[in-house]
């Protein structure tokens, strides 16, 4: 079909979204489009949430972090963050969630916003409450396996 | 604005994971619920922070405070328990959620905050909120099931926040916002928080005045207990030099 002309044409802002897991989880780009229509579905309801109309443009995760980029329709960026902050988890992976900014156009958010993912993560063993124990450190982060699954922890408490 | 959070052994997360997620994502301060996670303020105090507190603000750039979170099964007990940890600890928290502790928690002016007052079977009215505006204890809104509840749970849990809410702001008692995280994974910037709440039907100011108000508290009790304060408008000063 001839697109539309300019004036016609929606106009949309796109989120920078930074995305942490534990390190074992897996997320893919369809779940996560799903989880993301879901909680604008059960926040916003059908109507808030075709209008705001979030999809997903980039996606990718690795090793408990990852980092997303979200379209959403202009005059609908508030919904769009309280709907992205209310992801709270995705295929039952706990997901920690935070928006690093906004843009008119995919470029600057990408040039912005993105690639900024934190050192490689190496798996070693720490000293963590009185016992060695087996985890997966990236930077000043350090996910700490125990009997009860992870337990994330920092550098400041392992030294 | 200052977020409040279960920290390892309560949550998954330790008070210094907790710190710094929150830090990077423009907090300027975390109250840690939990006991057992951070050190009281002892003898050896830096700052009025315990040396561990003091030690995560210096590495993280922001303010930890240590908290207690009152779970007694009944007055008798909380009262106890209040009288204890009221000395040692900047913010004292008593968990609701039955009328008996939630009419305790409001009438005893040395409890800073009640949380998650409809938890459970607990309930809310004017006379709870009148008693809260007058001996200054903030009303807890736990925003953890607007992020994290889904289906009837999440309905059931929105709609005791809205009830509260008209409850509170009629009678214009203290109040504190919050996400109850219990990882790092919960943890929700700020913008997030007053975006979703916004969403439900909160006021936004409002919102940011919630999250204020931990902070708010701490520096009150801090005061409180350093040597200089006598009583609420009178410190112990200098005497002035003669010039």
């Amino acid at each position: 079909m001839k697109h539309l002309p300019k004036h016609l044409r929606p106009r949309w802002r796109y989120l920078a979204v930074g995305i942490e897991t534990w390190p074992d989880a897996e997320i893919r780009r369809r779940a996560f489009q799903r989880a993301l229509w879901y909680a604008a579905g059960n926040l916003l309801g059908d109507a808030g949430s075709a209008d705001a109309d979030l999809t997903l443009l980039s996606f990718s995760h690795d090793d408990g972090e990852g980092e997303a980029i979200v379209r959403a329709r202009h005059g609908h960026v508030d919904d769009a963050r309280a709907v992205i902050g209310c992801v709270s988890e995705v295929d039952d992976d706990p997901v920690g969630i935070r928006i690093r900014g906004i843009s008119g156009t995919v470029r600057a958010c990408e040039e912005r916003y993105m690639g900024r993912a934190g050192g490689t993560s190496t798996q070693r063993d720490v000293a963590f409450e009185d016992a060695e124990r087996s985890a997966v450190v990236r930077d000043d982060a350090c996910d700490v396996r125990t009997e009860s699954g992870y337990v994330g922890a920092a550098a400041f408490d392992t030294e | 604005m200052y977020e409040a959070v279960h920290a390892h052994p309560d949550g998954d997360a330790t008070a210094a994971r907790h710190a710094a997620t929150a830090a990077r994502y423009g907090y300027e301060g975390v109250v840690v619920r939990t006991r057992e996670a951070l050190d009281p303020v002892g003898a050896d105090a830096v700052d009025d922070r315990s040396p561990e507190a003091a030690a995560l603000r210096d590495e993280y750039g922001i303010d930890v405070v240590d908290a207690v979170e009152i779970d007694a099964d009944g007055a008798t007990s909380a009262s106890g328990a209040v009288g204890n940890y009221r000395s040692d600890r900047t913010v004292v928290c008593v968990a609701g959620g039955d009328d008996g502790l939630n009419r305790f928690a409001v009438e005893e002016p040395r409890v800073d905050v009640l949380v998650r007052p409809m938890a459970g079977s607990g309930d809310f009215n004017h006379v709870l909120a009148k008693a809260a505006r007058d001996n200054g204890v903030h009303v807890e809104f736990d925003l953890g099931p607007l992020f994290r509840a889904t289906g009837g749970k999440r309905v059931r849990a929105l709609a005791d926040l809205r009830k509260l809410r008209e409850i509170v702001t009629y009678y214009d008692a203290p109040h504190v916002v919050s996400a109850n995280p219990r990882s790092h994974l919960e943890l929700r910037a700020p913008r997030e928080i007053v975006a979703a709440a916004e969403a439900v039907g909160f006021d936004a100011e409002w919102v940011e005045e919630g999250l204020r108000a931990w902070g708010e508290i701490a520096a009150r009790n801090r005061e409180r207990r350093s040597e200089a304060f006598i009583e609420p408008g009178v410190r112990l000063g200098r005497y002035e030099e003669d010039g």
